[in-house]
Protein backbone atom coordinates (compact mmCIF):
# COMPACT_ATOMS: atom_id res chain seq x y z
CA UNK A 1 0.00 0.00 0.00
CA UNK A 2 2.81 2.43 0.61
CA UNK A 3 3.46 2.77 -2.99
CA UNK A 4 -0.43 3.85 -3.50
CA UNK A 5 0.29 6.48 -0.79
CA UNK A 6 2.99 7.95 -2.12
CA UNK A 7 1.33 8.15 -5.67
CA UNK A 8 -1.90 10.02 -3.53
CA UNK A 9 0.80 11.89 -2.44
CA UNK A 10 2.39 13.64 -5.24
CA UNK A 11 -1.01 13.88 -7.64
CA UNK A 12 -2.28 15.52 -4.73
CA UNK A 13 0.43 17.22 -3.56
CA UNK A 14 0.99 18.81 -7.03
CA UNK A 15 -2.88 20.02 -6.67
CA UNK A 16 -2.33 22.14 -3.33
CA UNK A 17 0.83 23.38 -5.01
CA UNK A 18 -1.44 24.40 -8.06
CA UNK A 19 -4.45 25.73 -6.23
CA UNK A 20 -1.70 27.81 -3.98
CA UNK A 21 -0.63 29.12 -6.98
CA UNK A 22 -3.53 29.95 -9.27
CA UNK A 23 -5.34 31.32 -6.61
CA UNK A 24 -1.95 33.84 -5.12
CA UNK A 25 -1.48 34.59 -8.91
CA UNK A 26 -5.25 35.87 -9.21
CA UNK A 27 -4.72 37.75 -6.19
CA UNK A 28 -1.90 39.60 -7.68
CA UNK A 29 -3.12 39.74 -11.32
CA UNK A 30 -6.93 41.25 -9.70
CA UNK A 31 -4.50 43.81 -8.05
CA UNK A 32 -2.40 44.57 -10.69
CA UNK A 33 -5.22 44.77 -13.44
CA UNK A 34 -4.52 41.25 -14.99
CA UNK A 35 -7.50 39.42 -13.80
CA UNK A 36 -6.91 35.43 -14.32
CA UNK A 37 -10.11 34.16 -16.22
CA UNK A 38 -11.70 31.65 -14.29
CA UNK A 39 -9.18 30.92 -11.20
CA UNK A 40 -12.01 29.88 -9.60
CA UNK A 41 -12.93 26.72 -11.71
CA UNK A 42 -9.31 25.88 -12.27
CA UNK A 43 -9.20 25.99 -8.12
CA UNK A 44 -12.08 24.31 -8.07
CA UNK A 45 -10.61 21.02 -10.12
CA UNK A 46 -7.56 21.43 -8.24
CA UNK A 47 -9.37 20.93 -4.64
CA UNK A 48 -11.57 18.53 -5.96
CA UNK A 49 -8.14 15.94 -7.10
CA UNK A 50 -6.65 16.96 -3.45
CA UNK A 51 -9.42 16.11 -1.66
CA UNK A 52 -10.10 12.65 -3.66
CA UNK A 53 -6.12 11.91 -3.19
CA UNK A 54 -6.65 12.80 0.15
CA UNK A 55 -9.39 10.53 0.73
CA UNK A 56 -7.58 7.68 -1.03
CA UNK A 57 -4.62 8.38 1.24
CA UNK A 58 -6.32 8.30 4.73
CA UNK A 59 -8.29 5.54 3.71
CA UNK A 60 -5.09 3.50 2.86
CA UNK A 61 -3.62 4.79 6.33
CA UNK A 62 -6.89 3.75 8.12
CA UNK A 63 -6.19 7.44 9.52
CA UNK A 64 -10.21 8.44 9.14
CA UNK A 65 -11.41 9.28 12.81
CA UNK A 66 -13.13 7.25 15.11
CA UNK A 67 -13.95 6.75 19.04
CA UNK A 68 -11.94 4.26 21.04
CA UNK A 69 -13.63 4.36 24.15
CA UNK A 70 -15.64 1.57 23.58
CA UNK A 71 -13.67 -0.94 21.59
CA UNK A 72 -10.52 -0.55 23.21
CA UNK A 73 -12.42 -2.57 26.03
CA UNK A 74 -14.21 -5.21 23.86
CA UNK A 75 -11.59 -7.54 25.51
CA UNK A 76 -12.13 -10.85 23.01
CA UNK A 77 -14.77 -9.08 20.99
CA UNK A 78 -12.26 -6.51 19.83
CA UNK A 79 -10.90 -8.25 16.98
CA UNK A 80 -14.56 -8.65 15.36
CA UNK A 81 -15.40 -5.29 16.27
CA UNK A 82 -12.31 -4.28 14.32
CA UNK A 83 -14.07 -5.57 11.13
CA UNK A 84 -16.32 -2.93 11.12
CA UNK A 85 -14.37 -0.05 10.54
CA UNK A 86 -13.10 -1.46 6.58
CA UNK A 87 -16.47 -2.78 5.79
CA UNK A 88 -18.55 0.40 6.96
CA UNK A 89 -15.87 2.45 4.73
CA UNK A 90 -16.14 0.16 1.90
CA UNK A 91 -20.46 -0.02 2.08
CA UNK A 92 -20.47 3.91 2.50
CA UNK A 93 -17.51 4.52 -0.47
CA UNK A 94 -19.58 2.04 -2.38
CA UNK A 95 -22.78 4.08 -1.91
CA UNK A 96 -21.33 7.10 -2.49
CA UNK A 97 -19.78 5.40 -5.98
CA UNK A 98 -23.32 4.10 -6.71
CA UNK A 99 -24.99 7.42 -6.76
CA UNK A 100 -22.17 9.43 -8.48
CA UNK A 101 -21.96 6.64 -11.24
CA UNK A 102 -25.92 7.17 -11.35
CA UNK A 103 -25.64 10.93 -12.03
CA UNK A 104 -23.01 10.82 -14.21
CA UNK A 105 -24.42 8.30 -16.33
CA UNK A 106 -27.77 10.67 -16.38
CA UNK A 107 -25.89 13.48 -17.18
CA UNK A 108 -23.60 11.64 -19.73
CA UNK A 109 -25.12 13.38 -22.51
CA UNK A 110 -25.60 16.92 -21.12
CA UNK A 111 -22.20 17.62 -21.83
CA UNK A 112 -21.70 19.95 -18.98
CA UNK A 113 -19.00 22.56 -18.85
CA UNK A 114 -17.60 25.26 -16.46
CA UNK A 115 -18.95 28.56 -17.51
CA UNK A 116 -15.62 30.29 -18.54
CA UNK A 117 -13.15 27.46 -19.53
CA UNK A 118 -15.30 25.27 -20.60
CA UNK A 119 -13.67 22.43 -17.70
CA UNK A 120 -15.62 19.11 -18.84
CA UNK A 121 -17.80 17.89 -15.86
CA UNK A 122 -17.59 14.34 -17.43
CA UNK A 123 -14.11 14.49 -16.64
CA UNK A 124 -14.39 15.90 -13.27
CA UNK A 125 -16.90 12.99 -12.15
CA UNK A 126 -14.62 10.55 -13.72
CA UNK A 127 -11.77 11.50 -11.66
CA UNK A 128 -14.01 11.35 -8.35
CA UNK A 129 -15.64 7.86 -9.55
CA UNK A 130 -12.00 6.39 -10.03
CA UNK A 131 -11.09 7.81 -6.77
CA UNK A 132 -14.22 6.41 -5.02
CA UNK A 133 -13.60 3.08 -6.71
CA UNK A 134 -10.23 3.22 -5.37
CA UNK A 135 -10.95 3.58 -1.74
CA UNK A 136 -13.30 1.01 -1.81
CA UNK A 137 -10.60 -1.75 -3.14
CA UNK A 138 -8.34 0.15 -0.22
CA UNK A 139 -11.42 -0.92 2.47
CA UNK A 140 -11.86 -4.20 1.24
CA UNK A 141 -8.36 -4.91 0.94
CA UNK A 142 -7.83 -4.11 4.69
CA UNK A 143 -10.71 -6.17 5.57
CA UNK A 144 -9.57 -9.51 4.19
CA UNK A 145 -6.30 -8.56 5.68
CA UNK A 146 -8.13 -7.98 9.10
CA UNK A 147 -10.10 -11.35 8.58
CA UNK A 148 -7.03 -13.40 8.03
CA UNK A 149 -5.58 -14.92 11.53
CA UNK B 1 -43.05 9.34 3.96
CA UNK B 2 -44.64 7.31 6.32
CA UNK B 3 -41.94 7.24 8.09
CA UNK B 4 -40.50 10.73 8.11
CA UNK B 5 -41.64 11.34 11.43
CA UNK B 6 -39.03 12.83 14.51
CA UNK B 7 -39.40 9.18 15.94
CA UNK B 8 -37.59 8.03 12.72
CA UNK B 9 -34.80 10.76 13.55
CA UNK B 10 -34.87 9.78 17.03
CA UNK B 11 -34.27 6.15 16.00
CA UNK B 12 -31.61 7.21 13.46
CA UNK B 13 -29.38 9.31 16.44
CA UNK B 14 -29.53 6.49 18.66
CA UNK B 15 -27.77 3.85 15.87
CA UNK B 16 -25.27 6.57 14.84
CA UNK B 17 -24.38 6.86 18.46
CA UNK B 18 -24.29 2.81 18.58
CA UNK B 19 -22.01 2.90 15.50
CA UNK B 20 -19.66 5.34 16.89
CA UNK B 21 -19.22 3.74 19.68
CA UNK B 22 -19.00 0.31 18.49
CA UNK B 23 -16.04 1.83 16.30
CA UNK B 24 -17.34 2.67 12.64
CA UNK B 25 -15.16 5.55 11.44
CA UNK B 26 -17.31 8.94 12.20
CA UNK B 27 -17.66 9.91 8.71
CA UNK B 28 -19.06 6.53 7.34
CA UNK B 29 -21.13 6.09 10.42
CA UNK B 30 -22.84 9.44 9.55
CA UNK B 31 -23.37 8.65 5.72
CA UNK B 32 -24.25 5.28 6.67
CA UNK B 33 -27.30 6.21 8.72
CA UNK B 34 -28.10 9.11 6.52
CA UNK B 35 -28.16 7.18 3.49
CA UNK B 36 -30.14 4.19 5.39
CA UNK B 37 -32.75 6.68 6.60
CA UNK B 38 -33.25 8.75 3.49
CA UNK B 39 -33.75 5.07 1.94
CA UNK B 40 -36.10 4.37 4.13
CA UNK B 41 -37.99 7.85 4.47
CA UNK B 42 -37.51 8.80 0.95
CA UNK B 43 -36.85 5.87 -1.69
CA UNK B 44 -33.30 3.79 -2.15
CA UNK B 45 -33.04 5.74 -5.35
CA UNK B 46 -33.43 9.54 -4.04
CA UNK B 47 -31.20 8.18 -1.24
CA UNK B 48 -28.13 7.53 -3.26
CA UNK B 49 -28.98 10.43 -5.80
CA UNK B 50 -28.72 12.65 -3.01
CA UNK B 51 -25.15 10.96 -1.83
CA UNK B 52 -23.89 11.10 -5.47
CA UNK B 53 -24.63 15.02 -5.92
CA UNK B 54 -23.38 16.01 -2.01
CA UNK B 55 -20.06 14.30 -2.83
CA UNK B 56 -18.83 15.88 -6.03
CA UNK B 57 -20.65 19.13 -4.82
CA UNK B 58 -18.57 18.87 -1.63
CA UNK B 59 -15.70 17.72 -3.16
CA UNK B 60 -15.56 20.52 -6.14
CA UNK B 61 -16.62 23.11 -3.82
CA UNK B 62 -14.21 26.39 -4.20
CA UNK B 63 -14.45 27.50 -0.47
CA UNK B 64 -13.12 24.07 0.54
CA UNK B 65 -9.80 24.61 -0.92
CA UNK B 66 -9.53 26.69 2.32
CA UNK B 67 -9.06 24.14 4.63
CA UNK B 68 -6.25 21.84 2.73
CA UNK B 69 -4.67 25.34 1.75
CA UNK B 70 -4.43 26.66 5.50
CA UNK B 71 -3.47 22.71 6.53
CA UNK B 72 -0.46 22.80 4.24
CA UNK B 73 0.60 26.70 5.66
CA UNK B 74 0.60 24.90 8.97
CA UNK B 75 2.37 21.66 8.15
CA UNK B 76 5.30 24.11 6.15
CA UNK B 77 5.52 26.17 9.58
CA UNK B 78 6.03 23.23 11.78
CA UNK B 79 9.02 21.98 9.08
CA UNK B 80 10.46 24.80 9.86
CA UNK B 81 10.34 24.29 13.31
CA UNK B 82 8.00 27.94 14.16
CA UNK B 83 6.72 26.35 17.18
CA UNK B 84 9.63 26.50 18.42
CA UNK B 85 10.69 29.93 17.25
CA UNK B 86 7.35 31.10 18.48
CA UNK B 87 7.93 29.92 22.09
CA UNK B 88 11.34 31.00 22.05
CA UNK B 89 10.21 34.72 21.42
CA UNK B 90 7.58 34.73 24.09
CA UNK B 91 10.18 33.07 26.31
CA UNK B 92 12.70 35.72 25.50
CA UNK B 93 10.95 38.70 26.69
CA UNK B 94 9.02 37.24 29.23
CA UNK B 95 10.69 34.11 30.94
CA UNK B 96 12.22 35.75 33.54
CA UNK B 97 9.14 36.32 35.26
CA UNK B 98 7.79 33.86 37.87
CA UNK B 99 5.68 31.42 35.62
CA UNK B 100 6.89 33.27 32.45
CA UNK B 101 7.63 30.20 30.67
CA UNK B 102 3.83 29.31 31.29
CA UNK B 103 2.90 32.90 30.04
CA UNK B 104 5.38 32.02 26.98
CA UNK B 105 3.15 28.97 26.59
CA UNK B 106 -0.09 30.33 26.47
CA UNK B 107 1.48 33.26 23.91
CA UNK B 108 3.41 30.29 21.64
CA UNK B 109 0.08 28.68 21.64
CA UNK B 110 -1.74 31.47 20.61
CA UNK B 111 0.74 32.22 18.12
CA UNK B 112 0.79 28.90 16.91
CA UNK B 113 -2.81 28.77 16.74
CA UNK B 114 -2.86 31.19 14.08
CA UNK B 115 -0.73 29.90 11.32
CA UNK B 116 -2.70 25.86 12.86
CA UNK B 117 -6.21 25.20 12.93
CA UNK B 118 -5.57 22.10 15.04
CA UNK B 119 -5.79 22.03 19.11
CA UNK B 120 -4.25 18.47 19.14
CA UNK B 121 -1.50 19.91 16.73
CA UNK B 122 -0.71 23.32 18.75
CA UNK B 123 -0.64 21.30 22.11
CA UNK B 124 2.03 18.90 20.70
CA UNK B 125 3.80 21.05 18.66
CA UNK B 126 4.67 23.82 21.71
CA UNK B 127 3.92 21.13 24.29
CA UNK B 128 7.74 19.20 22.57
CA UNK B 129 9.04 22.58 23.07
CA UNK B 130 8.10 23.90 26.43
CA UNK B 131 7.20 21.43 28.83
CA UNK B 132 11.05 20.37 28.53
CA UNK B 133 12.16 23.80 29.08
CA UNK B 134 9.50 24.58 31.78
CA UNK B 135 10.67 20.71 33.90
CA UNK B 136 14.24 21.73 33.26
CA UNK B 137 13.55 25.74 35.37
CA UNK B 138 12.48 23.16 37.83
CA UNK B 139 7.64 24.15 36.94
CA UNK B 140 5.20 21.81 39.16
CA UNK B 141 5.04 19.46 36.35
CA UNK B 142 0.94 19.88 36.64
CA UNK B 143 1.24 23.64 35.75
CA UNK B 144 3.44 22.79 32.82
CA UNK B 145 1.15 19.99 31.33
CA UNK B 146 -1.86 22.05 32.31
CA UNK B 147 -0.77 25.18 30.52
CA UNK B 148 -0.27 23.93 27.48
CA UNK B 149 -3.10 21.09 27.10
CA UNK B 150 -5.36 24.26 27.84
CA UNK B 151 -3.01 26.49 25.56
CA UNK B 152 -3.43 23.85 23.04
CA UNK B 153 -7.27 24.73 22.85
CA UNK B 154 -6.19 28.48 21.35
CA UNK B 155 -5.44 26.13 17.77
CA UNK B 156 -8.89 25.85 17.60
CA UNK B 157 -10.39 29.25 17.96
CA UNK B 158 -7.82 31.75 17.05
CA UNK B 159 -8.30 31.92 13.06
CA UNK B 160 -7.72 30.11 10.70
CA UNK B 161 -9.24 27.48 12.47
CA UNK B 162 -10.25 24.08 10.71
CA UNK B 163 -13.43 23.53 12.87
CA UNK B 164 -15.06 27.33 12.06
CA UNK B 165 -13.99 26.07 8.14
CA UNK B 166 -16.06 22.96 8.68
CA UNK B 167 -18.31 24.36 10.60
CA UNK B 168 -18.69 27.31 7.45
CA UNK B 169 -18.80 24.79 4.86
CA UNK B 170 -21.86 22.45 6.62
CA UNK B 171 -23.96 25.55 7.62
CA UNK B 172 -23.08 27.91 5.08
CA UNK B 173 -22.41 30.70 6.88
CA UNK B 174 -19.37 33.03 5.74
CA UNK B 175 -16.02 31.48 6.40
CA UNK B 176 -14.14 35.08 6.56
CA UNK B 177 -17.08 36.32 9.43
CA UNK B 178 -16.60 33.28 11.26
CA UNK B 179 -12.95 34.31 11.37
CA UNK B 180 -13.52 37.46 12.14
CA UNK B 181 -15.72 36.45 15.09
CA UNK B 182 -13.59 34.39 16.36
CA UNK B 183 -10.73 37.05 17.24
CA UNK B 184 -12.11 38.78 20.06
CA UNK B 185 -13.60 35.01 21.65
CA UNK B 186 -9.41 33.64 20.86
CA UNK B 187 -8.05 36.59 22.52
CA UNK B 188 -9.79 36.89 25.72
CA UNK B 189 -9.49 33.20 25.81
CA UNK B 190 -5.79 33.72 26.04
CA UNK B 191 -5.90 36.41 28.31
CA UNK B 192 -7.95 34.08 30.90
CA UNK B 193 -5.45 31.45 30.53
CA UNK B 194 -2.68 34.62 31.38
CA UNK B 195 -4.95 35.27 33.96
CA UNK B 196 -5.28 31.65 35.79
CA UNK B 197 -1.39 31.80 35.44
CA UNK B 198 -0.94 34.57 37.41
CA UNK B 199 -3.48 33.81 40.07
CA UNK B 200 -1.53 29.82 40.31
CA UNK B 201 1.29 31.88 40.63
CA UNK B 202 0.27 34.15 43.32
CA UNK B 203 -1.17 31.10 44.97
CA UNK B 204 1.74 28.97 45.02
CA UNK B 205 5.11 31.42 43.74
CA UNK B 206 6.65 27.73 44.17
CA UNK B 207 4.95 25.99 41.42
CA UNK B 208 6.66 28.56 38.72
CA UNK B 209 10.27 29.42 40.00
CA UNK B 210 11.68 32.73 38.30
CA UNK B 211 14.61 32.41 36.06
CA UNK B 212 17.28 34.12 34.69
CA UNK B 213 16.42 37.51 32.18
CA UNK B 214 17.25 37.76 28.61
CA UNK B 215 19.15 40.39 26.97
CA UNK B 216 17.99 42.90 24.48
CA UNK B 217 20.14 41.52 22.02
CA UNK B 218 18.97 37.99 22.14
CA UNK B 219 15.08 39.07 22.48
CA UNK B 220 15.36 40.55 18.99
CA UNK B 221 16.99 37.97 17.38
CA UNK B 222 14.33 36.05 18.81
CA UNK B 223 12.21 38.44 17.48
CA UNK B 224 13.59 38.40 13.70
CA UNK B 225 13.42 34.67 13.79
CA UNK B 226 8.74 35.36 13.79
CA UNK B 227 8.20 38.50 12.25
CA UNK B 228 8.15 36.89 8.85
CA UNK B 229 5.35 34.42 9.94
CA UNK B 230 3.51 37.36 12.31
CA UNK B 231 3.86 39.58 9.09
CA UNK B 232 1.88 36.89 6.74
CA UNK B 233 -0.27 35.81 9.70
CA UNK B 234 -1.28 39.55 9.86
CA UNK B 235 -1.92 40.06 5.71
CA UNK B 236 -3.46 36.40 5.98
CA UNK B 237 -6.28 37.17 8.99
CA UNK B 238 -6.06 41.02 8.37
CA UNK B 239 -6.77 40.56 4.49
CA UNK B 240 -9.94 38.14 5.52
CA UNK B 241 -11.81 40.84 8.03
CA UNK B 242 -11.10 43.64 5.74
CA UNK B 243 -12.47 41.99 3.09
CA UNK B 244 -9.79 41.89 0.70
CA UNK B 245 -9.55 38.39 0.21
CA UNK B 246 -11.81 35.84 0.02
CA UNK B 247 -10.67 32.76 3.06
CA UNK B 248 -9.59 30.84 0.14
CA UNK B 249 -7.28 33.24 -1.08
CA UNK B 250 -6.26 34.01 1.80
CA UNK B 251 -5.55 30.00 2.44
CA UNK B 252 -3.52 30.13 -0.96
CA UNK B 253 -1.81 33.33 0.17
CA UNK B 254 -0.97 31.69 3.63
CA UNK B 255 0.51 28.45 1.86
CA UNK B 256 2.67 30.59 -0.92
CA UNK B 257 4.09 33.06 1.81
CA UNK B 258 4.83 29.85 4.12
CA UNK B 259 6.83 28.22 0.88
CA UNK B 260 8.59 31.45 0.59
CA UNK B 261 9.66 31.47 3.93
CA UNK B 262 10.81 28.03 4.38
CA UNK B 263 12.97 28.77 1.07
CA UNK B 264 13.93 31.94 3.08
CA UNK B 265 15.26 30.00 6.07
CA UNK B 266 16.73 27.30 3.56
CA UNK B 267 13.93 24.40 4.70
CA UNK B 268 12.42 24.06 1.38
CA UNK B 269 13.29 20.47 0.46
CA UNK B 270 11.73 17.63 -1.45
CA UNK B 271 11.52 15.70 1.82
CA UNK B 272 9.90 18.99 3.70
CA UNK B 273 7.31 19.26 1.11
CA UNK B 274 6.44 15.83 0.70
CA UNK B 275 6.11 15.00 4.03
CA UNK B 276 3.70 18.84 4.39
CA UNK B 277 2.04 17.48 1.45
CA UNK B 278 1.16 14.19 3.54
CA UNK B 279 0.37 15.63 6.72
CA UNK B 280 -1.83 17.85 4.62
CA UNK B 281 -3.58 14.96 2.07
CA UNK B 282 -3.91 12.81 5.70
CA UNK B 283 -5.90 15.73 7.63
CA UNK B 284 -8.16 17.03 5.07
CA UNK B 285 -9.47 13.40 3.60
CA UNK B 286 -10.24 12.74 7.22
CA UNK B 287 -12.51 15.69 7.42
CA UNK B 288 -13.90 15.78 4.18
CA UNK B 289 -15.35 12.07 4.68
CA UNK B 290 -17.11 13.37 7.65
CA UNK B 291 -17.94 16.62 6.01
CA UNK B 292 -19.46 13.98 3.33
CA UNK B 293 -20.95 11.89 6.02
CA UNK B 294 -22.40 15.17 7.76
CA UNK B 295 -24.11 16.39 4.93
CA UNK B 296 -26.12 13.63 4.12
CA UNK B 297 -27.13 12.83 7.76
CA UNK B 298 -28.10 16.45 8.13
CA UNK B 299 -30.42 15.82 4.62
CA UNK B 300 -31.90 12.86 6.33
CA UNK B 301 -32.57 14.47 10.09
CA UNK B 302 -34.28 17.69 8.11
CA UNK B 303 -35.93 15.34 6.54
CA UNK B 304 -37.87 13.64 9.46
CA UNK B 305 -38.90 16.43 11.19
CA UNK B 306 -36.38 15.81 14.36
CA UNK B 307 -35.26 19.30 14.67
CA UNK B 308 -38.31 20.97 15.09
CA UNK B 309 -39.49 18.42 17.22
CA UNK B 310 -36.48 18.91 19.75
CA UNK B 311 -37.26 22.82 18.90
CA UNK B 312 -41.29 22.81 19.98
CA UNK B 313 -39.81 20.22 23.68
CA UNK B 314 -37.49 23.27 24.10
CA UNK B 315 -39.60 25.78 23.68
CA UNK B 316 -41.99 23.72 25.91
CA UNK B 317 -40.00 24.34 28.64
CA UNK B 318 -39.88 28.26 28.72
CA UNK B 319 -36.12 28.59 29.79
CA UNK B 320 -35.83 31.68 27.81
CA UNK B 321 -32.68 32.25 25.76
CA UNK B 322 -29.81 32.11 28.66
CA UNK B 323 -31.60 29.16 30.28
CA UNK B 324 -32.05 27.26 26.69
CA UNK B 325 -28.04 27.73 25.34
CA UNK B 326 -27.03 26.97 29.06
CA UNK B 327 -28.91 23.56 28.86
CA UNK B 328 -27.42 23.54 24.97
CA UNK B 329 -24.00 24.22 26.64
CA UNK B 330 -24.16 21.23 29.30
CA UNK B 331 -25.55 18.50 26.63
CA UNK B 332 -22.25 20.25 23.96
CA UNK B 333 -20.18 19.47 27.35
CA UNK B 334 -21.42 15.78 28.07
CA UNK B 335 -21.50 14.58 24.27
CA UNK B 336 -18.09 15.88 24.23
CA UNK B 337 -16.63 13.62 26.96
CA UNK B 338 -17.46 10.83 24.69
CA UNK B 339 -17.04 12.21 21.28
CA UNK B 340 -14.52 13.77 18.89
CA UNK B 341 -14.63 17.89 18.73
CA UNK B 342 -15.57 17.27 14.71
CA UNK B 343 -18.30 14.40 15.25
CA UNK B 344 -19.72 16.53 18.01
CA UNK B 345 -19.78 19.51 15.96
CA UNK B 346 -21.44 17.58 12.70
CA UNK B 347 -23.82 15.81 14.37
CA UNK B 348 -25.14 17.91 16.73
CA UNK B 349 -25.37 21.13 14.77
CA UNK B 350 -28.01 20.30 12.34
CA UNK B 351 -30.44 19.67 15.45
CA UNK B 352 -29.34 22.27 17.93
CA UNK B 353 -28.71 25.35 15.32
CA UNK B 354 -32.15 26.06 14.73
CA UNK B 355 -33.43 25.48 18.24
CA UNK B 356 -30.20 28.60 18.79
CA UNK B 357 -31.93 30.18 16.26
CA UNK B 358 -35.52 30.23 17.36
CA UNK B 359 -33.78 31.92 20.56
CA UNK B 360 -32.86 34.91 18.69
CA UNK B 361 -29.13 33.73 18.44
CA UNK B 362 -27.35 33.80 14.74
CA UNK B 363 -25.44 30.69 13.20
CA UNK B 364 -22.14 32.86 13.42
CA UNK B 365 -22.60 32.91 16.80
CA UNK B 366 -23.70 29.59 17.36
CA UNK B 367 -20.23 28.39 15.48
CA UNK B 368 -18.21 30.34 17.79
CA UNK B 369 -19.68 29.04 20.58
CA UNK B 370 -20.21 25.30 19.31
CA UNK B 371 -16.28 25.79 18.82
CA UNK B 372 -15.64 26.94 21.98
CA UNK B 373 -17.79 23.89 23.74
CA UNK B 374 -15.78 21.62 21.30
CA UNK B 375 -12.74 22.85 22.69
CA UNK B 376 -13.30 22.07 26.17
CA UNK B 377 -14.21 18.36 25.37
CA UNK B 378 -10.02 18.25 24.48
CA UNK B 379 -9.09 19.04 28.01
CA UNK B 380 -11.80 17.56 29.92
CA UNK B 381 -11.70 13.57 30.51
CA UNK B 382 -12.69 10.84 29.34
CA UNK B 383 -11.48 11.79 26.30
CA UNK B 384 -9.92 14.88 26.95
CA UNK B 385 -7.40 14.45 23.61
CA UNK B 386 -5.02 17.04 24.27
CA UNK B 387 -4.41 15.62 27.99
CA UNK B 388 -3.41 12.26 25.94
CA UNK B 389 -0.96 14.35 23.38
CA UNK B 390 0.54 15.84 25.81
CA UNK B 391 0.94 12.95 28.19
CA UNK B 392 2.56 11.49 24.53
CA UNK B 393 5.11 14.29 25.24
CA UNK B 394 6.13 14.09 28.95
CA UNK B 395 5.57 10.33 29.34
CA UNK B 396 6.12 10.12 33.18
CA UNK B 397 3.73 12.47 34.05
CA UNK B 398 0.15 10.58 35.06
CA UNK B 399 -2.91 11.54 33.21
CA UNK B 400 -3.95 12.45 36.87
CA UNK B 401 -1.65 15.16 37.04
CA UNK B 402 -2.36 16.27 34.25
CA UNK B 403 -6.03 16.46 34.79
CA UNK B 404 -4.85 18.34 37.92
CA UNK B 405 -3.02 21.15 36.32
CA UNK B 406 -5.91 21.60 33.83
CA UNK B 407 -8.75 21.73 36.02
CA UNK B 408 -8.12 25.69 36.98
CA UNK B 409 -8.01 26.22 33.49
CA UNK B 410 -11.15 24.36 32.70
CA UNK B 411 -12.70 26.57 35.33
CA UNK B 412 -11.93 29.51 33.54
CA UNK B 413 -13.39 28.02 30.35
CA UNK B 414 -16.68 27.44 31.85
CA UNK B 415 -16.34 31.34 32.49
CA UNK B 416 -15.44 31.86 29.32
CA UNK B 417 -18.29 30.03 27.69
CA UNK B 418 -20.70 31.41 30.38
CA UNK B 419 -19.58 34.80 29.10
CA UNK B 420 -19.91 34.29 25.39
CA UNK B 421 -23.68 33.34 25.87
CA UNK B 422 -24.44 36.73 28.39
CA UNK B 423 -22.62 38.94 26.24
CA UNK B 424 -23.31 37.83 22.35
CA UNK B 425 -21.83 41.08 21.15
CA UNK B 426 -18.05 39.12 22.33
CA UNK B 427 -18.19 37.32 19.10
CA UNK B 428 -20.74 39.23 17.00
CA UNK B 429 -19.22 42.86 17.54
CA UNK B 430 -16.08 42.92 14.82
CA UNK B 431 -18.12 41.48 12.20
CA UNK B 432 -20.91 44.16 12.56
CA UNK B 433 -17.97 46.85 12.23
CA UNK B 434 -16.18 44.99 9.80
CA UNK B 435 -19.33 45.18 7.37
Amino acid sequence: MTWLRHLAVWIGGAALLAATAIDTLAVIGRNFGLPIVGSIELVQAAVLVSGIMGLIFATAGDDHAHVRIVTDRLGRWRSSAALLGPLSMALFFLALLAGSLWLASDLWNGHEQSELLGVSWRVLRLIANLGLGACIVIALAALVRRKQP
Amino acid sequence: MIYATPATGLIGLLVLFGLILGGVRIGAALGLVGLGGLALVLSPEAALIKAGVITLDTLTRYELGTLPLFLLMAHVFFAVDASRDMFDAAARFIGHRRGGLAYAAVAGCAGFGSINGSSLATAATIGSVALPEMRRRGYSDALATGTVAAGGTLGQMIPPSGALIVYGIITETSIGDLFTAAIIPGLSQALFYLVVVWLVVRWRPDLAPASERAGWSERWRALRRIWDMIALVVLVIGGIVAGWVSPSEAAAIGAAGSLVIAALRKGLTRAMLFSACEATLKTSGMIFLIIIGALIFAVFIGVTGVTEAAGAMVSSLSLGTIGTLVVIALLLLVLGSVLDGLALMLLTTPILLPIVEATGMSALWFGIFITRAMEMGFVHPPLGMNLYVIQGVAKDVSIGRIFKGVMPFLASDFVHLFLLILVPGMALWLPTVMQ
